[in-house]
């Protein structure tokens, strides 16, 4: 290979059918830098990530070996290129299982529940399960890219979602009575449901368990080895311990291959079914790894020592000792074109390409032959460039493209171009001293954004930031990455002055155009570090005060807090202060903060006072209390008031409420009638006592006791409240006119009408008792209305007759006629015709 | 007949796009997509069947967005309301939606815990809407059960409630801000118009009047956190971009609220009440009485298990009243109540040859034709008993005795016509047993057109409303006076008052005369002709409006534009030739009247992305001879309908520019009243508010 570059098909092996290609590209050589792995556990990133290894604490070690005996679990992580990039030693509980997420931080779970996210400086963050798994223990986990299923010490299952230390969810009671032989989960997002699912393989058969239910699969090939599902979650390969390999859709409703592994000739026990892509599957043995395809077909890689193979959306990754393989199908692009004997039109375009540098004039001809499918052929060279490995193919494939184009009328390069770029960040990825072994399709499914991340978290702020800037990314998050990393290492040497590191970030973040970067995340990162006068100088760049806040709280700068979050605006900020402070400060302090804070911090003064109204009224009293606040103190209990039911309690507060307004001289009109509100609270009390308690009165208005006073023939005590209450004679006309009505007593209605002149005139009475449809009552009144209105109300009451005879006393005649046109039937039409001749 | 009733929507659809110029306006539906989007959304995050406990006041809100089929579809197994009391689920999952109220997350946290002691087994999520709050997952942590649930939010924002309007529909957001002081609903306000502007494009200037709308103007100017649109929804096409946003807010214009509207669509709402677009009805008027026809898909089911209360002995149904379907409401809606009941005729007439055009037809052809026509003929025929049974709900209202004289009462305030007898007629009214808020509102009204009442009979009327109502009110009085609100004063002001409530003085009697408030019309000519804005309010112009003419279209303040156009008809111009909007500048002549009101005047020159603070005004000049753009009108504290009426009527003065009408919701003078008095009306004593 030295010198010269190896054709594409040299990696290439086919199937035993001879369709099916598969390719087992070397990534990198790396003799003597992985321990021996069969002595480890090990935990694999997916999309070219690196390796964590621990110390299998079951096997044994050969005396004299170069390995140091461990007193504690160290986890070692590799990248796939070999390099050593992380030490660390564990000094928790046992540890259970680890895995990687999906933004490349090692999660570590030990037996009380407690997992840790390493990122790859060692930083960590410590999450539990609660309490409750502790004591139960945890005795397994799968580990995928966005969560983790955890099998307690009762064979429960318990979730978590995402990596944020979400609140661990139960998963329907499987009902196990024994550990499943196996187990595998399929991720969230590779589920119809959206939500987990897992697969345990319990006795014979597999049982399938999601949140809501666990449902036995009715298998009776089992039990299983190992269970694994592929990349997209629609097929699981199973091993029976028997040795045959089956695989199945995750459904179980189809069954798609079946092959016995035991006719291999392997030696040993079979180490990982892994899938490759999601077509083929890979079971390794020490020394040897076999693909088997979807047909049952199978090829050998034979490989030296116990290897590691790690699942990839587009193939395996295959890590010995001293090499790291990619085992995939042949992309159908390259398949296309580099295929023998392939007639493909990228396959002629390609070869046109290489007779035209050649200078050959097959070139020509080559082309024409394709020209209808010349577009095609271009784009399929473009993407076979993606999955070359070689820049040297890469750039052939490229040129190729280039080539045919030139034949096209029309040509949208912008496929052409991206893909460029691609390629060039890859290859500065793929590069051992980085060891990133990322695909094009990986890239693509991965996005450039979480590569940017994937560097900066490995301390490659340079490259990180120019590819950021080649790719035309924000650079914010490499900035605020490495922003910190300054701040971590910077916090040993402390005679680098604060407004010096400040000066250099402010600056950085100017010139790279950082405009989005928070501030306010640098700072807290200061903080954590211990330098609070670095973070306040960099929080005083921070745009955003809702940002400000929190970091503001934990370094115990309550006012600046309060009051930058009430500028933010955002009232749920306003309550976490509050609520935060009102926790943390004695209640005279925290009332003075506020307090002291005068107009600026008024909003957040109510706010507290809404919150406390519902929910703290001990407090609110006291707060009102603290600042001589009566009115407010008073409408409390009033407030209180409404809300109770028993009379003693009501009265009391009302008491107090009148006992807050007489303190204050401005409000001797609230005192007055809280004062009379006590006073008609004690009468209603004696009015119900003597009412034998069948009628209600507690808590009537005075109107209204008026008005049940008279429904219940207590007329008396309706004067009675009148006269103490002052209720002026026009109010209690009203009250009783309609009382009466409503109880239909015309007659009472009458004599109180006759007992003295109405302040409300009589057409009240009138048109109340229309109203309510005694017309025939109505009509007794009209004669106490005023003259002219008279005529109208008579018609309104239906009296035609009188009405009439109105007229006539007035000598309206005209009216007289307009009142026959109008009337409704006849038998009135005469009387009205004989008064109209009797007024001749 | 199901043919007929196919052909229906369309042949209902046509006359009312036509009627109105909808061809440029912004198309909202896609804000009614997102709701609907991130409802499914949130719902399909619960695995399983659900049960659903919602939030009463939300419903009206989710009607407006969605169908319960809908929420079926994503495994909604049954629905409760969010009430105190014991919650029996048979499903796994229990879902909660609820705006962060303090009062619900207790009823939640007392129906985990009951769930708990029974030992029952459920998962519980909680959807906040809009947003989750620090205060609510604070609050379940006091009761102990922070821990059993799962938080999340339903980000609600505004819902399209008619063509040109969209709405929080937050009905407590005036009590909230003027009473509580609780600036929630602001910050809601300027995420939810940041949402708009991500959607449609940004404001270009923001203007208004008004110290909390101030408030959500420089909220808006600054960075607001990033908030997910569910779904990355493809942004709608932009025909007519933003050239402005102007944010009043309600305490700018106090007067116009308390008075009672007058338009058919505002009646309905004082008088029948109108709540998320849904009216209450007798049954019989909204089922046709013979056919089948399905004329009234409008008809949710939606809140059909809402209570029901029996009025008159008979069933009540709610009813969905857009325009969209109902081509008479559209009509009808914004019209003064006074010509309805004629165009109600005429409408009758014409339906009637409709009907009878069947005589004329002669030929098969001809009698295909009819038959054609015949379902949108029975559609607007069922519409035509609904508005007519409507009609006949309002007319005997309106000749009651304390409705003409509470009417009559105002426009004597508005004139300032003997001001002290007015308060002697609001007596009365305590007296003959008027609602508790028509005497409220008059009294704010008498207030702040005359700069207080005097404090003597002040007194004396409280205490006369006190024994009538309950001393219950008392709060509420004592709201209605204090600062910020300030709408109950005596006069002259006590020395004691606070200087924040004696500068908050309305300076009414100014303002009538440089806004022209109030129009000396004859009668006649009101029913023909709509000559201004005023006639929403049958002569008087609201407050809120005229300041947006000052902003919008500076001639209307000044004199009649409809006028002019009658005018230039007589001359023999273009009869149809509008004129074209001129761009937005602004208060520019208005300055003065703006400074004699209380509340902060702004006017802020947004930063767009590509120009800086270059001045709009080019770019905006240009627009407007060739594009239509579309102004912002936000209304922080409610807007009522007469006021949207009005706008409209501004509209269609003009083109070159929509109005979009932004509210945090739909409110009226009673709906304001209740609102503040709110803990006085569940008090014991006055389960019953009228005499």
């Amino acid at each position: 290979m030295d010198g010269t570059v190896q054709h594409p098909t040299a990696t290439w092996d086919a199937m035993p059918d001879g369709n099916v290609f598969y390719r087992r590209q070397q990534l990198y050589s790396m003799p003597g830098k992985l321990p021996d792995l069969g002595d480890y556990v090990i935990a694999g990133c997916r999309n070219g990530g690196p390796l964590a290894l621990m110390r299998d604490t079951t096997k044994l070690i050969a005396v004299g070996r170069a390995t140091p005996a461990f007193t504690k679990a160290q986890i070692q992580i590799y990248s796939p290129a070999g390099e050593g990039l992380l030490l660390f030693s564990w000094d928790q509980g046992k540890i259970i299982r680890y895995g990687w997420s999906f933004d490349e931080r090692l999660v570590v779970l030990n037996e009380e529940g407690v997992y840790r996210l390493y990122d790859l400086q060692g930083d960590h963050q410590q999450f539990s399960f609660g309490a409750e798994a502790a004591e139960l223990g945890i005795v397994d986990a799968r580990i995928h890219e966005n969560g983790l299923v955890a099998l307690t010490g009762s064979l429960t299952l318990l979730e978590v979602k995402g990596w944020e230390g979400g609140r661990p969810l139960a998963l329907a009671p499987p009902g196990l009575s024994e550990p499943p032989h196996a187990w595998a989960v399929i991720p969230p997002d590779q589920n119809i449901s959206r939500h987990v699912e897992v697969l345990l393989s319990v006795d014979a058969t597999i049982l399938a368990v999601d949140n809501l239910e666990s449902v036995d699969q009715r298998l009776s090939r089992g039990p299983f080895t190992h269970v694994s599902p592929s990349p997209n979650g629609k097929l699981l390969a199973l091993l029976t311990f028997t040795g045959l390999l089956w695989v199945v859709s995750t459904d179980f409703q189809r069954s798609l291959a079946e092959f016995d592994t035991t006719s291999v000739g392997a030696h040993g026990i079979v180490n990982q079914v892994e899938w490759c892509g999601n077509d083929a599957i890979l079971v390794t043995w020490d020394n040897l790894a076999l693909l088997v395809g979807p047909s049952g077909d199978t090829l050998r890689y034979l490989y030296f020592g116990t290897t590691f193979a790690v699942t990839e959306i587009d193939g395996i990754r295959v890590i010995s000792q001293d090499v790291c393989d990619l085992i995939q199908k042949v992309p159908a692009s390259s398949l296309s074109v580099f295929r023998p004997g392939s007639f493909s039109p990228s396959a002629i375009l390609f070869d046109a390409w290489e007779s035209f540098s050649r200078r050959s004039p097959k070139a020509d001809e080559s082309i024409r032959s394709i020209r209808h499918d010349l577009a095609a052929a271009v784009n399929e060279c473009i993407d076979a460039a993606g999955r070359e490995w070689e820049p040297y193919w890469q750039r052939r494939l490229l040129s190729a493209a280039k080539f045919g184009w030139g034949f096209l009328d029309l040509y949208n390069p912008t496929d052409f171009v991206a893909m460029g770029q691609a390629l060039k960040v890859l290859n500065a990825v793929r590069f051992f001293e980085i060891g990133i072994p990322l695909t094009y399709s990986q890239y693509n499914y991965a996005s450039p954004s979480q590569l940017v991340t994937r560097l900066t978290s490995r301390n490659l702020h340079l490259l990180a930031l120019r590819i950021s800037s080649f790719l035309s990314l924000k650079p914010d998050v490499v900035l605020k990455h490495w922003a910190s990393a300054k701040l971590a290492k910077s916090k040993s040497s402390t005679e680098e002055g604060d407004d010096e590191v400040c000066r250099l970030i402010v600056d950085k973040f100017q010139t790279l155009g950082g405009g989005d970067v928070s501030y306010a995340d640098i700072a807290k990162r200061a903080w954590e570090v211990g330098r609070a006068g670095l973070a306040t100088k960099l929080l005083d760049h921070e745009t955003r005060s809702s940002d400000q806040v929190p970091l503001l709280l934990a370094m115990k700068e309550d006012k600046l807090a309060l009051i930058k979050a009430v500028d933010s605006g955002d009232t749920d900020l306003v309550y976490h202060v509050l609520l935060h402070l009102h926790k943390r400060l004695p209640l005279g302090s925290f009332f003075r903060l506020i307090e002291d804070g005068g107009e600026r911090l008024a909003s957040a003064s109510r706010l507290l006072q809404v919150y406390a109204r519902e929910q703290n009224r001990e407090m609110l009293r006291d707060f009102y209390y603290s600042d001589d606040r009566r009115v407010e103190s008073a409408v409390l209990s009033l407030e209180e008031a409404s809300r109770m039911t028993d009379p003693s309690a009501v009265t009391s507060a009302v008491k107090a409420a009148h006992k807050f307004f007489s303190e204050d001289k401005d409000r001797t009109f609230e005192a007055k009638m809280t004062d009379e509100s006590t006073r008609l609270l004690a009468f209603q009390q004696q009015l119900e006592k003597e009412a034998d308690g069948k009628v209600t009165f507690f808590g009537l208005s005075v109107s209204e006791t008026i008005r049940t006073c008279l429904l219940n023939g207590m007329a008396k005590k309706a004067d009675r409240v009148k006269a103490d209450f002052k209720v002026p004679d026009k109010r209690f006309w009203y009250l009783k006119l309609h009382a009466l009505t409503s109880m239909r007593d015309f007659e009472a209605l009458d004599t109180f009408a006759r007992s003295k002149r109405s302040p409300i005139g009589y057409e009240a009475f009138v048109r109340h008792l229309l109203e309510k449809g005694h017309s025939k009552e109505a009509s007794a009144y009209v004669l106490r209305c005023d003259a002219p209105k008279r005529v109208d109300l008579y018609v309104d009451c239906g009296d035609w007759r009188n009405a009439g005879r109105e007229c006539k006393e007035r000598g309206d005649k005209a009216r007289l006629e307009q009142l026959k046109k109008k009337c409704p039937n006849s038998l009135i039409a005469r009387e009205l015709d004989h008064m109209i001749a009797s007024m001749k | 007949m199901a043919v007929a009733s196919a052909s229906t929507a369309s042949d209902v659809q046509n006359p009312s796009s036509l009627g109105r110029e909808r061809d440029q306006s912004l198309n909202l539906d896609s804000l009614k997509e997102i709701g609907k989007k991130a409802l499914i959304d949130a719902l399909n995050s619960v695995n399983g069947a659900k049960t659903l406990v919602l939030d009463p006041t939300l419903a009206g809100p989710l009607g407006l967005v969605t169908e319960v089929s809908l929420l079926k579809h994503h495994g909604v197994d049954k629905m409760f309301w969010l009430e105190p009391g014991p919650l029996s689920s048979t499903t796994t999952n229990i879902v909660y939606l609820c705006r962060p109220l303090i009062k619900y997350v207790k009823i939640l946290a007392d129906q985990i815990k009951r769930h708990a002691r029974e030992s029952l087994k459920h998962r519980y999520t909680l959807f906040l809407v809009p947003r989750t709050s620090t205060l609510v997952s604070r609050i379940l942590e006091e009761e102990g059960v922070l821990g059993d649930v799962t938080i999340s939010s339903y980000n609600l924002q505004f819902i399209p409630i008619a063509e040109d309007v969209v709405s929080l529909e937050q009905d407590n957001a005036f009590k909230e801000i003027w009473v509580d002081g609780d600036e929630t609903v602001i910050y809601n306000s300027a995420l939810a118009l940041d949402t708009l502007q991500k959607l449609y494009g940004p404001y270009p200037r923001i203007i208004g009047k008004g110290d909390y709308a101030s408030r959500l103007a420089t909220l808006l100017s600054r960075p607001l956190p990033e908030q997910p649109i569910p779904g990355e929804f493809n942004k709608p096409v932009v025909t007519a971009p933003f050239d402005s946003l102007i944010i009043l807010d309600r305490q700018v214009d106090m007067i116009t609220p308390l008075l009672t509207q007058l338009t058919y669509e505002g009646l309905i709402d004082e008088l029948i009440g109108i709540s998320n677009s849904q009216v209450e009805l007798p049954v019989s008027l909204l089922t046709p009485p013979s056919a089948p026809n399905p004329a009234n898909p409008a008809s949710l089911p939606s809140t059909s298990a809402a209570a029901v209360t029996p009025v008159n002995n008979e069933k009540m149904k709610k009813h969905h009243l857009t325009a969209a379907t109902d081509p008479l409401f559209a009509e009808f809606r914004d019209l003064n109540f006074s010509s309805v009941g004629k165009n109600l005729n005429r409408v009758a007439h014409r339906l009637d040859e409709d009907y009878k055009s069947r005589h004329q037809a002669k030929t098969p052809a001809q009698l295909r034709d009819f038959v054609g026509k015949l379902g949108g003929l029975q559609s607007e025929h069922q519409a035509l008993r609904l508005h007519t049974g409507i009609s006949e709900i309002l007319v005997p209202i309106t000749r009651t005795d304390i409705f003409n004289k509470s009417l009559e009462i105002q426009q004597n305030l508005l004139a300032s016509y003997e001001v002290s007898k007015q308060t002697s007629a609001i007596e009365d009214l305590i007296a003959q047993g008027a609602e508790m808020q028509i005497v409220v509102r008059l009294l704010c009204l008498a207030s702040i057109t005359a700069g207080g009442i005097k404090a003597k009979s002040l007194e004396s009327i409280k205490r006369d409303l006190l024994q009538a109502y309950g001393y219950n009110y008392l709060p509420l009085l004592l709201s209605l006076s204090a600062s910020p609100l300030s709408i109950l004063l005596p006069n002259p002001l006590p020395v004691s008052t606070a200087p924040s409530v004696a500068a908050s003085k309305y300076p009414f009697t100014t303002l009538r005369k440089s806004l022209r408030l109030l129009i000396d019309d004859n009668p006649d000519a009101l029913d023909e002709v709509e000559n201004d804005i005023s006639f929403v309010y049958s002569g008087y112009a609201p407050i809120s409006v005229r300041l947006i003419q000052c902003i919008a279209q500076k001639n209307g303040v000044i004199s009649n534009p409809a006028e002019k156009v009658l005018t230039d008809e007589a001359d023999g111009k273009g009869s149809s030739k509008k004129l074209y909007a001129h761009p937005i500048l602004g208060w520019k002549g208005f300055e003065d009247v703006l400074a004699a009101m209380p509340g902060k005047t702004f006017d802020i020159m947004q930063k767009g992305p590509g120009g800086d603070s270059s001045p709009p005004s080019i770019s905006s000049l240009l627009r407007s001879s060739e594009q239509t753009s579309t102004t912002v009108v936000f209304f922080l504290g409610g807007c009522t309908y007469t006021e949207i009426a009005a706008l409209r009527w501004v509209n269609r003065q003009h083109k070159g520019r929509k109005f979009l009408i932004a509210t945090t919701g739909i409110v009226s003078g009673g709906s304001l009243i209740e609102s503040i008095a709110g803990f006085g009306k569940k008090g014991p004593g006055s389960k019953d508010t009228s005499i």
